[in-house]
């Protein structure tokens, strides 16, 4: 089905409605609609009223012209306020948060990337794949005990966020409290998840405090992570401890809630297509790195990201004015038949995957080798382990039109 | 087909060591990326292609 060219869909492409009440045919996300802007108004100004999200923004629906924008941050700046379409996050230092590399620009991003990079190292990850190997095996025959579980909360919760502790260096005994402050951010306005905003800044402000003891405690004993990096980099003062606190703020609300997201929205799609399963499982010992791309392309964690014009631009007949806030749609760049060969089929084999869920540009995900690699161990252990995967009921999705949650995913599991 | 990796835009990205990883290379302890070989041979061109285009920072270039 596609809507005609001359009526515009009636819903606004980030609706918070259009997401929680996703087509699970449509992996969720209003394809159509997506399309139609696409095709008619690739640049289209959308306004909101509500008082916790932005004003208005522009939206830019195609795959190559989210690449132009992500690339150019000269033109589109990213430390201007906004991240996303929110008022608040944690990681703006203009509406209250603290300065994180995603929201810093030029010397500095590259002074903070730095720092904290040096805990994503080709041999710390390297390091990492045997403790991944571990929580997926616990996880996996932990749930397949159950048989009938939600997939999202038994096995797509767990493994990013050991993961994420490992990164940072949480210690063991601090995990279930760290673990309680960074769910609390995944959604922010799911009161099913978080009941109230308030809960949101109390996790935050915690979390915050238990940076900062983290932070003394590596100091006496440092090891590879990137706590350490910090602690090892504020010593020479390379980062100021309110850039600290951005950074673990920023690891701390993207990088396990995306991870989760991606399986989660992964699996049901390998339940909905057999014969993608089957491939899977003929090479259950050794998931190609296609599979987690396909993952990330179809579930796109983050439906979004905002820029902010530094000068006035034309684009697609439009001029985005010095000072507008420009929201690349990457859901849509995910599905742009511009970009991507048949991009409403699940093909774990996809090769090239021009895919933007990641980003292209400067800020591009730091934490995208791990995220591929947790979920590709995750799916070897998954695999090798069961006989069968079926739905045991209908997904729900979270209620958010930034980040592309699943609520629940119910499933039975048959031991190999 | 000349190659050409400017190491003051690098930022260790890995993307060209994926994409072309006959070309490129990154150490363990290294904050930029190594270019093993500035005239590759002419079957490395696609993969190298790829890399300029998906290097984040647009450190590679391709001459002819
Ligand atoms: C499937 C999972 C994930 C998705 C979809 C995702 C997505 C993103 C996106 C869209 C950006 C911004 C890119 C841009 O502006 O161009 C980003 C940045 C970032 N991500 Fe991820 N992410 C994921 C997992 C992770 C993980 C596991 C970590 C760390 C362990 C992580 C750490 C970061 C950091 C530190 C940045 C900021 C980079 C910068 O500003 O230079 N992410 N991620
Ligand atoms: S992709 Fe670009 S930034 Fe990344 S390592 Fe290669 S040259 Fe450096």
């Amino acid at each position: 089905m596609t809507i005609d060219a001359g009526t515009r869909p009636e819903l606004g492409l980030l609706d918070v409605e259009t997401y929680a009440n996703g087509n699970p045919d449509t992996y969720g996300l209003p394809l159509d609609t997506y399309q139609w802007y696409r095709d008619n108004e690739p640049c289209s100004w959308q306004e909101f009223d509500d008082p916790a999200l932005i004003d208005a923004l522009w939206i830019v629906s195609r795959n190559e012209d989210i690449w132009t924008i992500d690339r150019d941050t000269e033109t589109f700046a990213t430390d201007r306020g906004y991240v996303n379409f929110w008022k608040v996050t944690p990681v703006d230092p203009t509406m209250g948060g603290s300065p994180a590399m995603l929201s810093m620009s030029g010397q500095d991003h590259k002074r903070n990337r730095g720092v904290i990079s040096r805990g994503f190292t080709p041999k710390v990850v390297r390091r990492l794949e045997q403790k991944f190997r571990d929580y997926a095996i616990m996880v996996v025959d932990r749930a397949i005990e159950k048989g009938t579980f939600n997939f999202v909360d038994e096995i797509a919760h767990a493994m990013p966020m050991e993961a994420l502790g490992d990164v940072l260096g949480v210690p063991p005994e601090d995990r279930a409290k760290f673990f309680h402050w960074v769910d609390q951010f995944a959604a922010p306005f799911d009161t099913r998840i978080t009941p109230s905003f308030d809960d949101v800044m109390i996790a935050i402000g915690e979390l915050m405090v238990y940076a900062t003891e983290l932070a003394e405690k590596r100091k006496v004993e440092p090891g590879e992570d990137v706590m350490s990096q910090i602690v090892k980099a504020s010593a020479d003062e390379t980062l100021s401890e309110e850039e600290m606190m951005g950074n673990v703020a920023l690891l701390a609300s993207g990088a396990a809630e995306s991870t989760r997201t991606a399986l989660s929205h992964g699996m049901h799609e390998l339940m909905r297509n057999p014969e993608q399963l089957a491939w899977l499982r003929e090479r259950a010992t050794d998931v190609p790195d296609t599979v987690a791309q396909e993952f990330v392309r179809i579930a796109s964690p983050f439906t979004h990201l905002v820029r902010t014009a530094t000068r006035d631009v034309e684009m697609h007949g439009k001029t985005i004015r010095e000072g507008d806030r420009v929201a690349m749609l990457f859901a849509s760049g995910n599905f742009d038949e511009r970009a991507i060969e048949n991009p409403r089929a699940f093909d774990l084999s996809r090769s090239p995957n021009m895919h933007v869920s990641f980003g292209r540009g400067p800020h591009t995900c730091l934490g995208k080798h791990v995220a591929a690699l947790e979920i590709k161990i995750l799916l070897e252990e998954l695999m090798q382990r069961t006989r069968s995967i079926e739905p045991a009921g209908d997904i729900d999705y979270v209620r958010d039109a930034y980040s592309r949650g699943v609520y629940s995913l119910p499933v039975t599991v048959k031991p190999a | 087909m000349k190659v050409t990796l400017d190491e003051s835009l690098c930022e260790a990205h890995g993307e060209c060591v994926l994409a072309a990883p006959e070309v490129f290379d990154l150490d363990d302890d290294s904050d930029v990326a190594v270019l093993l070989d500035d005239s590759p041979p002419e079957d490395q061109r696609e993969n190298v292609v790829m890399a300029a285009r998906l290097c984040p920072v647009a450190a590679i270039t391709v001459e002819d």
